[in-house]
């Protein structure tokens, strides 16, 4: 690596670097403020002026824009330089003529770039002696507050909108000193990443809504390093609470995760916390106690049931809730599973198998591959995997999109493959044949698969990504296949159910999930212990919890969120919820990452393993040491401290397991259902009041001519019959579903008791 | 001197396909492909034909440059954007004489060996685009656009593009963006359009007038467009005199021909009884020059080196009338509003300047103004993202040494005197 | 006009299926119905060249002559510029305002004609210059100015 000088100092730099990147790389500082890392050099705001030495004695000494010109081995340069520095103070002035000053009153007061820069550069006085001109602020929804008065200018916010982002519902208007970004009309910013721009605007224009609802200044915040628990990302952030409330989530680089950015979802989703219905008070049978007593009435249960007991941990619970709670059960001579659906047991093994085995690229290396097949919603299941994707689309990746919608991504796939949630993973077969058998013909109506086939066998860096919910273990087997077919260029990616799926599945014994539900349906068990999970309210086994938990002697549930798990509790144990406590989660690269507890409430709850390791210890069973469970799951891993990156546990090969075969046993009905989801649906961000306003209506959606052959009417209500019983729901009519298919959200097939790919009945109403 | 550019111009309108075919026209597409393409270049730059859109870079030269072995596709545009204040030959050429703008697009085009070219109509001259679009269907009848062009083997497809205003889309990097559709700000000036331009593809960008001088070098050779020049100044040149001058009009005259020509002896010199107090040689964007520099050859080196630019010849005259004070307000306010907001030295210190300006002319003007005005440059001009801002504070910074009296008078007298003597324009 | 495979850092949807170098020319022909764009329009325009109606709001709040709210059913461009300025274009402005009773870029009341203020018409030769729907106007005198009132007011 070669270097040059700023101010005496060597500052080292990369082939095509400019001289502000290099700079700011080590760590050298030069004002700017349209330049930004991800977004790149723009040139626009003039800050970055610095002076470059001639290279000829003769010559006079130039004043470039750093952002703008090429570094290069021996180049002078001084940030220092009076000409610079008078360039700098003229543009600060310029900026200021029209910025109306309201610091005191404005959110960003104390982390304001603009403020920085301010002071940084001077001039310390105003002489600008006109009117300032003035805009209307939008409103952009429940999430981002709007104030262009603040505004410099900088074009950060539509760069990364439309150009990184890829929205379209945020632009430049207008021109000269009037610029204003905005929407064409009021209304909510449609991107999954628009809270980013609170991050990237360097002044007030765009701030955190949600935050300002219950604003504190930054410098009175409490933060520690935490692990969004949205999704099985794993992105790092930095909350923000104050006085005993969490107030705000940022973005907390990680090289290889989220980088620069968080999803909304990971933005906005932890309003959860402050949810009006969060479980806080202990109940046994309906009536409020104090902890000792539900503890008490815990271990009574437990004791009495003897080996009659059952435990269900979860994927959105940390690794030590779901060893520990494991620990427990198993000593007591009981059954535990760390999911409620044996569906997503399975297919989530069997992808933590398929990534142990092939392993998988971080979200960073993602953006490298040059083909891309997606098979599933992306967006609503691991947003920032769908950003990831995007930066791909940039840089001239094909995307292909196998799903039964056309998601957000399926806007900017080069093929845009809809089917029925059944015929994904004969796709991905038909896929794999294509490949591994360059002479298979294809038939006409396969013309979209064929050519997504040619681009992934000839691409470089083909990158495979499942989305374990909804392609089931017999999907989640064939996309691996499809790997192993392209060969050893060929990346794989599971976005695995929940922010912990990668360590409940290593948790669980294959098969505990069946088991333990046939347990409890058969009555043998007699006392069932929850964490974090809620099996009653679950699309495909939901209706069969429901009915079992009825045999039960009693029901105890842990949890920081209400659900009908939580409602149905004999004995409830509020929870802390993440940021109120400490944990690992491991994401879906098999990454350990710690959290740490931001903040403490004036009545703190336990965390749910203080919880099992209280319930441990007084049941005498020496499983107590939340660390020893993690340390007997992990041999010789040093566990991370939060604030670090995490350890990837190195692929262990184990055993190859038989592919699972597709059932469609009972299968009633003739509509296949597909999983309508959005990118605010999670079990903790469905109680964050602001981002679950923006939820789409719940209707029963289906394709044109399918409505057409069934004779329905664009008004129509419908019923829907399922395993479960039936529902009402009104009809949409959109072109983007898959024939045959029926889109439905979650709640609505938890009520008819039936899962994705499943079948149902439809009649329109009269 | 012969008049070469406009003599097919007439009240009684533009000629059709035969009557210019009559009066000359498309003669020279033969002797074009008889040359080749390298050919007509070399002719090109030995006529010594400079770039009439504001720059004067050498036409032949930016030809050569592009490289006969660019990428394909390339393209060609037409700078007809024409909207710098006191400019309104393109207008002329345009609405006067279309054919010889399809012609010159034939040959340019077949210089460049591009198959796709452009013609970029600034919205107001939406008219004379209609009649240029009518020159082109009848020229595509004829044969001579669309494919092997009078059986040349050469292929071409020429198009207009009417814009919907703006004074910036004349830039051109800022012009290919607004003919993709993007917003119409400059674009870096690295890459260069002539390697990435429309659609990242070479693109050579030249104005209407150098364009239309091409046929007639073809047609008559480098020497003879070089000798039509004077004082140094090669070929013919089409200069616009207006402001306070007795008769306003646009005139072709050799390169080289003096202010004071083209002021009085085609203009008509200053209306009776006044005087001329300054004059811009070259359009809105160039510095202004005093009355003693009326005898200015009005070619580009020399103009340059009186203090202003050539521009685009269109000279703009102020008399004793004109507050010089206000019509650089007037100027500033100008770009202050068409300034596209990209950057910020533009787009906030343009509108400061007018401010101050506005502050004198009202009698609000303070005592250190005038240096802050000169500041106000030093800080806006160097440091803008392209040559708007540059070309905007020239005749600011100018006016405050040729008219430095009249400002100080604003300051002295607390506000215009022109205004106080009731002659306000 | 059809937009090219262009290499640029482009939004990758636009080189699925966008036409956006057709946008002003869809502007202007939906403008022609009625003179000015309404957010119909506009949503019009996205829907013909696959942008969103806000990156069209982006471009048509660029232009001077895409116009966002109502005009007359003619309007009269009055240059503003330097040659104009100095041959009393301002007085003309005033004139304008006064007569017709209406500020620049309102709707006369008879719905005849908006005028506004415009950048150098490039008829610096006729100056003061005007444009009135694209005929060009000057040098405006009084006696023209008279019967250029009369006749926006005879014109239905
Ligand atoms: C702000 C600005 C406005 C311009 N406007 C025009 C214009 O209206 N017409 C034009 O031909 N060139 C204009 N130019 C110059 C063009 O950028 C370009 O240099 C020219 O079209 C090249 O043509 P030529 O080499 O034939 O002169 C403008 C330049 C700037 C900086
Ligand atoms: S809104 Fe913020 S990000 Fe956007 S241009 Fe203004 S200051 Fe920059
Ligand atoms: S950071 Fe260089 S111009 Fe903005």
């Amino acid at each position: 690596m070669t270097a040059f000088e700023i101010d005496a100092r060597q500052v080292p730099f990369n082939n095509g670097d400019n001289i502000l990147k290099a700079a700011l790389n080590a760590g050298v500082e030069i004002p700017h403020f349209c330049y930004h890392h991800a977004l790149g050099s723009l040139g626009a705001c003039r800050l970055c002026a610095v002076e470059v030495k001639p290279e000829q004695p003769e010559q006079r000494p130039r004043v470039v824009m750093a952002c703008m010109e090429p570094a290069r081995a021996g180049l002078k340069v001084s940030v220092a330089a009076p000409a610079a520095l008078r360039a700098r103070q003229g543009v600060i002035e310029f900026l200021m003529t029209n910025h109306p000053h309201d610091c005191p009153v404005c959110d960003e007061g104390g982390e304001c770039h603009l403020q920085d820069m301010t002071v940084a550069c001077g001039p310390p006085y105003r002489r600008y002696r006109g009117r300032k001109r003035t805009f209307i602020n939008q409103d952009l929804g429940p999430l981002v507050h709007h104030e262009m008065n603040r505004c410099i200018t900088c074009y950060r916010c539509t760069r990364y909108y439309q150009q990184y982002a890829l929205g379209t519902d945020l632009g430049a208007m207008r021109l000269r000193n009037e610029v204003y970004f905005g929407r064409f009309q009021d209304g909510p910013l449609e991107s999954p990443f628009a809270g980013n721009l609170v991050e990237v605007c360097p002044t007030g224009v765009f701030t955190d809504k949600v935050f300002r609802s219950r604003f504190a200044r930054v410098w009175d915040l409490d933060t520690a390093p935490s692990i969004c628990p949205h999704c099985s990302v794993g992105c790092n952030t930095l909350p923000g609470a104050r006085l005993g409330t969490l107030r705000r989530v940022r973005n907390r680089d990680h090289a290889e995760l989220n980088r620069w950015f968080l999803c909304d979802r990971g933005r906005f989703g932890h309003q959860y916390t402050e949810h009006p219905e969060r479980p806080w008070q202990a109940r046994v049978r309906g009536q409020t106690v104090n902890y000792s007593d539900a503890l008490g009435a815990a271990l009574d249960q437990l004791q009495r049931a003897g080996a009659a007991v059952a435990g269900v941990g979860s994927p959105r619970e940390d690794l030590e809730s779901n060893a520990l709670l494991q620990r427990l059960i198993i000593r007591h001579g009981g059954f535990f599973a760390a999911f409620t659906d044996p569906g997503i047991e399975a297919a989530t093994a069997h992808a933590v198998r398929y990534i142990n085995r092939m392993g998988t690229p971080t979200l960073a290396a993602m953006e490298h591959a040059d083909a891309i097949l997606v098979a599933g919603e992306l967006t609503a299941v691991a947003p920032m995997m769908d950003l990831g994707v995007r930066q791909a689309s940039r840089n001239k990746a094909k995307v292909g999109v196998i799903h039964h919608v056309a998601d957000p991504l399926a806007t900017l796939a080069d093929y845009d493959i809809r089917l029925a949630p059944r015929q994904t993973s004969v796709a991905l077969k038909r896929l794999q044949g294509m490949i591994a058998t360059t002479a298979e013909q294809s038939s006409g109506d396969e013309h979209g698969l064929a050519q997504l086939a040619a681009t992934l066998m000839h691409a470089q860096h083909p990158l495979l990504i499942g989305v374990v919910e909804t392609l089931g273990a017999y999907g989640v087997a064939a996309l691996a296949k499809l790997a192993q077919s392209l060969g050893g260029q060929a990346a794989l990616a599971y976005a695995l159910p929940g922010p912990n799926a990668y360590g409940a599945a290593i948790v669980n014994e294959d098969g505990a999930t069946q088991k333990v539900l046939e347990a409890v349906e058969t009555g043998k068990v007699r006392c069932l212990v929850v964490t974090a999970a809620d099996p009653l309210g679950d699309t495909r086994t939901g209706w069969r919890w429901r009915e079992a938990v009825g045999r039960l002697d009693s029901l105890i549930v842990m949890d920081c969120v209400d659900s009908a798990t939580v409602r149905a509790a004999d004995i409830l144990i509020p929870t802390a919820a993440w940021a109120e406590r400490s944990g690992y989660f491991i994401n879906y690269e098999g990454r350990v990452q710690c959290f740490d507890r931001v903040f403490e409430r004036d009545k703190p709850l336990p965390a749910s393993v203080a919880v099992i390791a209280d319930l441990a210890n007084a049941l005498d069973l020496g499983a107590g040491e939340p660390r020893v469970a993690i340390a007997d799951l992990l041999p010789g891993i040093a566990l991370p401290l939060a604030g670090e990156p995490g350890i990837r546990l190195t692929p262990r090969v184990r055993l190859d397991v038989p592919p699972p075969i597709e059932s469609v046993a009972g299968a009633t009905g003739h509509w296949q259902v597909g999983l309508a989801s959005w990118y605010g649906d999670d079990p903790l961000a469905d109680h964050a009041a602001a981002l679950s306003s923006l939820a789409p209506a719940s209707t029963a959606t289906i394709a044109p001519d399918t409505a057409r052959i069934a004779e329905l009417a664009t008004d129509a209500r419908v019923m829907l019959r399922g395993p479960a019983g039936s529902l009402p729901l009104p009809l949409c009519i959109d072109a983007n579903v898959a024939e045959d298919t029926v889109a439905l959200p979650r709640s609505a097939m938890c009520q008819i008791g039936v899962g994705h790919g499943g079948y149902v009945e439809l009649e329109a109403m009269p | 001197m012969e008049v070469v550019l406009t003599p097919r111009i007439t009240p009684a309108g533009p000629l059709g396909l035969e009557a210019y075919r009559v009066a000359g026209g498309y003669t020279s597409l033969e002797a074009a492909f008889d040359l080749k393409p390298d050919g007509v270049i070399d002719v090109v730059e030995a006529a010594q034909l400079r770039g009439r859109g504001g720059a004067g870079f050498p036409c032949g030269l930016k030809w050569r440059l592009r490289g006969s072995d660019a990428p394909k596709p390339r393209y060609l545009i037409c700078n007809l954007d024409e909207s710098e204040p006191g400019t309104f030959k393109d207008r002329v050429l345009l609405y006067g004489d279309p054919h010889q703008l399809v012609e010159s697009m034939i040959i340019a085009a077949y210089a460049l060996q591009v198959q796709r070219a452009f013609i970029f109509v600034r919205g107001e001259y939406a008219q004379g685009a209609s009649g240029l679009t009518t020159a082109i269907a009848e020229a595509e009848h004829a044969g001579l656009l669309g494919d092997n062009i009078a059986g040349s083997g050469f292929d071409l497809r020429l198009e207009v593009h009417v814009s919907a205003g703006r004074y910036i889309c004349g830039e051109e990097s800022a012009l290919v963006n607004a003919l993709e559709g993007r917003r119409p700000n400059p674009r870096p000036r690295m890459p260069r359009i002539s390697a990435q331009g429309l659609w990242g593809q070479p693109t050579t960008v030249n104005n209407v007038e150098t364009l239309v001088n091409v046929p007639h070098i073809l047609r008559n050779g480098a020497e003879w467009f070089r000798n039509l020049g004077i004082h140094g100044g090669t070929g013919p040149k089409l200069y616009g005199i207006s402001g306070k001058v007795d008769r306003p009009c646009l005139v072709e005259r050799s390169m080289g021909s003096t202010a004071r020509e083209l002021i009085y002896e085609h203009a008509g010199g200053p209306q009776a009884q006044r005087q001329i107090i300054g004059f811009m040689p070259g359009g809105a964007s160039t510095p202004f020059l005093g009355p003693d520099q009326l005898d200015v050859v009005m070619d580009f080196e020399a103009v340059a080196q009186a203090g202003s630019r050539l521009g685009t010849g269109a000279i703009i005259v102020l008399d004793d009338l004109s507050c010089p004070v206000a019509v650089v307000l007037n100027l500033m306010q100008f770009f202050a509003r068409e300034s596209c907001g990209f950057c910020t030295p533009c787009r906030d210190g343009l509108p400061y300047a007018a401010q101050i300006l506005s502050d004198i002319v009202a009698g609000r003007g303070h005592v250190g103004d005038l240096l802050l005005l000169e500041e106000l440059c030093e800080k806006i001009a160097p440091y803008s993202f392209c040559a708007f801002a540059p070309g905007a504070t020239m005749p600011l910074q100018s006016s405050l040494r040729v008219f430095r009296d009249h400002f100080e008078q604003h300051l002295a007298e607390g506000g215009c005197p022109y205004a106080n003597r009731g002659q306000r324009p | 006009m059809a937009e090219q495979p262009n290499q640029n850092d482009i939004h990758p949807t636009e080189r699925i299926k966008k036409d956006r170098a057709a946008i002003v020319e869809v502007m202007m022909e939906l403008q022609a119905k009625r003179g000015f764009l309404d957010d119909q329009d506009v949503i019009e325009a996205a829907r013909r060249t696959g942008l969103s109606p806000t990156e069209v709001e982006e471009l048509a709040s660029f232009y001077t002559l895409i116009y966002r709210r109502p005009v007359g059913r003619r309007v009269l461009l009055v240059c503003d510029s330097v040659c104009c300025a100095m041959n009393g274009s301002e007085r003309l402005l005033n004139t304008l305002e006064r007569r017709l009773g209406i500020a620049l870029g309102e709707v006369s009341r008879d719905g005849a004609v908006t005028v506004l203020p415009s950048i150098c018409l490039g008829l610096c030769d006729r100056a003061p210059a005007a444009l009135l729907n694209g005929e060009a106007l000057g040098p405006l005198d009084d006696a023209r100015l008279d019967a250029l009132l009369l006749e926006l007011k005879r014109s239905r």
